[in-house]
């Protein structure tokens, strides 16, 4: 990185800033009483934390979303690197139709499915439960197209030296290819975390049961259980965003160069 | 025979899920789109292509389909401009531009409903930090999200807000990727900067935009969370777009033949765009070669 002027650098930093002012804002107003905010003067307080996760179960919502995104990451994880290791190292009948069909799911729009995936679930009994959330967004297309790419790149003559030694493919895939492919694997788990953590419109029409609301429902609920615009308490609202917010936002400052380049990866290639 | 069953037990599960929650879905959905039944009733009787007409000879559907046309027009060029014109100033590795980058790709990340809310309090008309700003220049105080001439304008404000950091972020990688003999001969030649940009940038980076063009086309046609959260497609309808027309058609009236008719035009269309958008891809393959 080349040394830079410093006055650009500030001049970037505020333009940087300026542009998430909303969020900025939205945070800070978060620690604002109701009646400060309103009068227009400044205060601080937690008290929108504690009635967000309290009376409003935001803490019981957070733990939702941490379980569903959660399971949905390894679950998708696991599927997406199994079927990604046979299309990358085994030629068999009907692979290429099998591959074909999963990179033809990117192009499949998720709406076509919305009213069936119901349907199914509602057939199952499903429907408000967590396993009504989990079960529609193992499969990842985009994932397993990824991780086979990137498979690929994997030497073979590591798998058969392994093999000589007597590995079975498990094996192989266990102690080989799922280390070697760490970077691919971690930003995938990244990806599929953030967009099930922010998905709503499944939630939204598979849940009605409150206990099973995750963050995303549960914010927007408490936006537009408000009735009037002028009786909305934007503080409490704003407490209830910033936690629904926090946690990807920490996962990605941590990891952002690895998901900035997945995702370039993914694209441009 | 164990061994050359081996490969499918590796890509069964992933083949399981694609099936159950994705293929066959398209052929429910077709089904039903012939069908009428609201959940309730024991039967779904047979009626032809009858959702179809209805949905045609509809001012919800053609509305609804003007709506995210214009969201489309409108945001589109709007991203892809910015965008590319950001980016070219954002390609530099210094920390800056880095730490600009940073920022602008942040709320692609960021939940969407949380965007929706934060801007639904931007843009509200009592308190909101617009009005502030504008109350205070005597600009009055215009009641956006309950305007029809300006609730869709805000919508396409806060997509792009929220999609421009991954727009220049793919924008940046395609920019890395013109070598740069290209911009030294250019220099040579006493090329100027503008010059430079649209005879040898512009041109370069063609295929990224029309790769970010497709799919940016493609999720206009899918945008549902901002307008759920924002303003229910209201007022009067005048942000009611296709998918929000869907899952009201579908789970607020219950109608779920013609609810899957919509899902099956909907669907009809973007894999036209995804189909436009793979050739795209090719010709890319083949313009770097």
């Amino acid at each position: 990185m080349k040394p830079e002027n410093p006055i650009l650098t500030m001049l970037s930093l505020a333009a940087g800033l300026l542009f998430l002012a909303p969020v900025l804002y939205s945070v800070w107003m978060s620690f604002q009483t109701a009646d400060a905010f309103y009068a227009g003067r400044v205060s601080f307080t937690l008290d929108n934390y504690e009635r967000a996760i309290t009376q409003f179960s935001f803490a019981r919502y957070l733990i939702n979303s941490l379980i569903v995104s959660g399971l949905v990451t390894v679950l998708g994880i696991t599927v997406a690197t199994l079927a990604a290791f046979a299309f990358a190292r085994f030629r068999f009948p009907g692979g290429d139709l099998m591959f074909g069909a999963t990179v033809a799911t990117l192009m499949i729009p998720s709406h076509i499915s919305l009213i069936p995936n119901y349907l199914t679930l509602a057939k199952a009994g499903l429907l408000d439960t967590y396993a009504g959330l989990i079960l529609p967004a193992i499969s990842n297309g985009f994932a397993a197209f990824f991780l086979r790419q990137y498979i690929r790149g994997i030497p073979k003559a590591l798998d058969e030296a392994a093999y000589m030694d007597g590995a079975t493919h498990l094996q192989v895939l266990w102690r080989i290819i799922v280390p070697l492919s760490k970077p691919a694997i971690s930003s995938m788990a990244l990806y599929i975390f953030i967009t099930e953590w922010n998905n709503y419109i499944w939630p939204l029409v598979a849940v009605g049961k409150q206990d099973l609301y995750t963050l995303q429902i549960g914010l927007a609920r408490l936006y537009r259980i408000n009735p009037g615009e002028g009786l909305i308490d934007w503080p409490l609202v704003m407490a209830a965003s910033t936690i629904t917010i926090l946690p990807v936002l920490v996962g990605f400052l941590a990891v952002e160069r690895h998901l900035v380049r997945g995702i370039t990866m993914g694209a441009v290639k | 025979m164990l061994r050359k069953l081996t490969p499918y037990f590796f890509v069964a599960p992933l083949m399981i899920f694609i099936a159950v929650f994705t293929y066959v879905p398209i052929l429910t959905s077709l089904n039903l789109s012939l069908r009428q039944w609201n959940f309730l009733t024991p039967d779904m009787p047979f009626v032809g292509l009858r959702n179809y007409e209805e949905l045609f000879a509809s001012a919800d559907f053609w509305n609804s389909l003007w709506v995210t046309t214009l969201f489309a027009v409108f945001s589109v060029p709007l991203r892809l401009g910015a965008a590319l014109a950001i980016a070219s100033w954002l390609v530099r590795e210094t920390l800056p531009a880095r730490l600009l980058r940073g920022a602008l790709f942040l709320p692609s990340v960021t939940s969407t409903v949380s965007i929706a809310v934060v801007f639904s309090w931007v843009f509200s008309t009592d308190y909101g930090m617009v009005n502030a700003v504008l109350a205070t220049l005597g600009l009055g105080r215009p009641q956006w999200l309950q305007d029809p001439h300006l609730a869709l304008w805000v919508l396409i404000l806060v997509n792009t807000w929220k999609q421009i950091g991954y727009d220049i972020v793919i924008y940046i990688a395609g920019l890395q990727a013109i070598p740069q003999e290209l911009y030294d001969a250019a220099a040579v030649d006493g090329g100027r900067r503008f010059h430079v940009f649209r005879r040898v940038t512009m041109p370069l980076v063609m295929p990224t935009t029309y790769f970010l063009l497709v799919i940016s086309v493609i999720e206009a046609f899918q945008v549902f969370t901002i307008v759920n959260v924002m303003t229910r497609g209201g007022p009067a309808g005048a942000t009611d777009m296709l998918v929000n027309l869907l899952y009201e058609i579908g789970f607020e009236l219950f109608d779920i033949g013609r609810g899957s008719a919509l899902a099956v035009i909907l669907f009809v269309l973007l894999v036209a765009l995804a189909i436009l958008k793979s050739r795209i891809i090719g010709r890319k393959v083949h313009y770097e070669a």
